[in-house]
């Protein structure tokens, strides 16, 4: 018997006025698995997710989620600057209404995670970029979720601490066996982290599978996203 | 075009004035409840409130030298130096101490509460509340119309007798009153329903502050410019309305019949 997806989207649409962002799009993703879902910027990736959180509401199709528990960790970290790191993870444990005791030790587990046991008392910007984002992967995990959204993880990161942001994602992805969706445009996030790969344009889904594949396939939208050139079809209407 | 241009921003600021509405329903639901972050609500009391006593301070002082000093002035002209305590105070009770404190809490609170709202809602901080399932209305509003409400009123009756303080003074020097002579005079002329009324435009400023500021904040959409946009929007708002109410309820209480 196949195993059934936990999260599914049908025929989803969205319009911000009079412009069309989501045009009917439609997947699955299963637990253990991590979609990438890549496009160029305004094809409508970031409103899936928000879609999927309930922060906007769809036009039209659906959002099928066999958990509600959702970690979505934002692409410029979206911490509370008043917050300590600790009263920032707090916050995501807040509906569960625990003992300090155990809270703490939820946070100082995940923390330590993420490789920032020793951070807990300080303030987000006393924190690199790097930091901060990994508190925002912390607080996104700490009530162990079963579909994790990353939006854009490693954009405006230098390409070390991308590469430590994506092992994060991977060892995250495996000690959680969470359904996990990536939304990014960047490369060595999307051929290292995606075990399956959905391209988006203008509001649709254009072309899907592995990574692998996605280097070397001749359909025209993959193609030209992959190689990053001038001649291709994602292009026309635009220049 | 003219018309146009009217018509939306009679629409726009019907949308605000809905916002607002709905967010005070919901903040008075969460406080009826008892449901809200008693330590936030201490913490901006702090923001709100003790960081302006200073500013307050020097305003109403001014004022009240000001106030004192042309009352004196006049009241001298026509022998009646006696009641200098009691017109002063009646300014200042009924007018002057929450229009100064009011004023100065929407100056200084008020666009730092729209900016800080704008700026969570551009950096989605407010989304990840959302997505953490914390309420922004609990979570931001709640605290800070709590410690609003608190700290106008405070500030209002702190305005007031900074006032008759600088009244006093000015009095003792302008035209040579005593202090007790001073405050006889208040004594005689202030009723308690000034003090109601002190209390009802303290609590109405404070209402309108944190409440257009918090409705403004969160409904921020775009960029730095637009949180620039919501601050000066906030300051018009709120200036505007607590002049306006200060007007309504200086005539529904004080009416001649």
């Amino acid at each position: 018997m196949a195993m059934p997806p936990m999260l599914e989207i049908v025929n989803l649409q969205k319009s911000f006025g009079n412009r069309e962002i989501l045009k009917g799009i439609s997947f699955k993703v299963y637990k253990g698995e991590m979609l990438g879902l890549i496009g160029p910027s305004g094809c409508g990736k970031s409103t899936i997710l928000k879609l999927i959180c309930d922060l906007l509401t769809p036009d039209g199709g659906e959002v099928i989620r066999w958990s509600d528990e959702i970690g979505l960790v934002f692409q410029g970290s979206a911490l509370l600057n008043s917050y300590t790191v600790r009263e920032n993870l707090a916050l995501a444990l807040n509906q569960r209404k625990l003992k300090k005791s155990d809270e703490n030790k939820i946070i100082d587990d995940k923390l330590k995670l993420v490789g920032l046991a020793g951070y807990a008392d300080a303030y987000p910007s006393q924190l690199s970029g790097g930091q901060q984002k990994r508190t925002s992967f912390a607080r996104a995990i700490v009530n162990d979720p079963k579909i994790i959204l990353y939006d854009e993880p490693t954009t405006g990161l230098d390409p070390v601490m991308s590469t430590v942001i994506e092992d994060y994602m991977l060892e995250l992805s495996g000690q959680l066996d969470a359904a996990s969706i990536v939304v990014t445009h960047q490369y060595s996030t999307w051929t290292r982290c995606a075990s399956r790969i959905l391209l988006m344009h203008a509001g649709k889904a254009v072309w899907e599978g592995s990574a692998e594949e996605a280097v070397v396939t001749e359909n025209p939208y993959m193609k030209q996203f992959a190689h990053a050139t001038r001649e291709g079809p994602m292009l026309s209407g635009l220049l | 075009m003219p018309l146009f241009f009217v018509e939306g921003q009679v629409a726009v600021g019907v949308e605000l004035i809905g916002q607002v509405v709905s967010m005070w329903f919901k903040t008075m639901g969460y406080i009826i409840r008892g449901d809200f972050d008693k330590k936030e609500a201490w913490r901006q009391s702090y923001m709100i409130g003790v960081k302006s006593f200073t500013v307050v301070a020097i305003t109403a002082l001014c004022t009240g030298f000001a106030m004192s000093l042309q009352i004196s002035r006049e009241l001298v002209l026509f022998g009646a130096d006696t009641a200098i305590g009691g017109v002063v105070s009646l300014a200042l009770v009924r007018e002057i101490g929450p229009i100064t404190a009011g004023v100065m809490v929407a100056g200084r609170v008020g666009s730092s509460v729209a900016a800080e709202l704008a700026t969570m809602v551009i950096t989605e901080q407010i989304d990840a509340l959302k997505v953490m399932r914390v309420d922004p209305i609990r979570f931001l509003v709640v605290p800070r119309y709590i410690a609003g409400l608190t700290m106008t009123l405070v500030l209002s009756v702190y305005a007031m007798a900074i006032g008759l303080l600088a009244g006093i003074y000015i009095a003792s020097i302008a035209a040579n009153l005593p202090a007790a002579t001073f405050l006889d005079s208040v004594h005689q002329t202030i009723l308690d329903r000034d003090f109601v009324t002190h209390f009802i435009k303290s609590e109405i400023n404070a209402t309108i502050i944190v409440m257009f500021s918090c409705a403004i904040g969160l409904h921020t959409r775009g960029g730095a410019e637009d949180v620039g946009i919501a601050t000066t929007r906030t300051i018009v708002w709120t200036m505007t309305l607590i002049f306006v109410f200060n007007y309504i309820v200086t005539s529904l209480t004080y009416a001649p019949r």
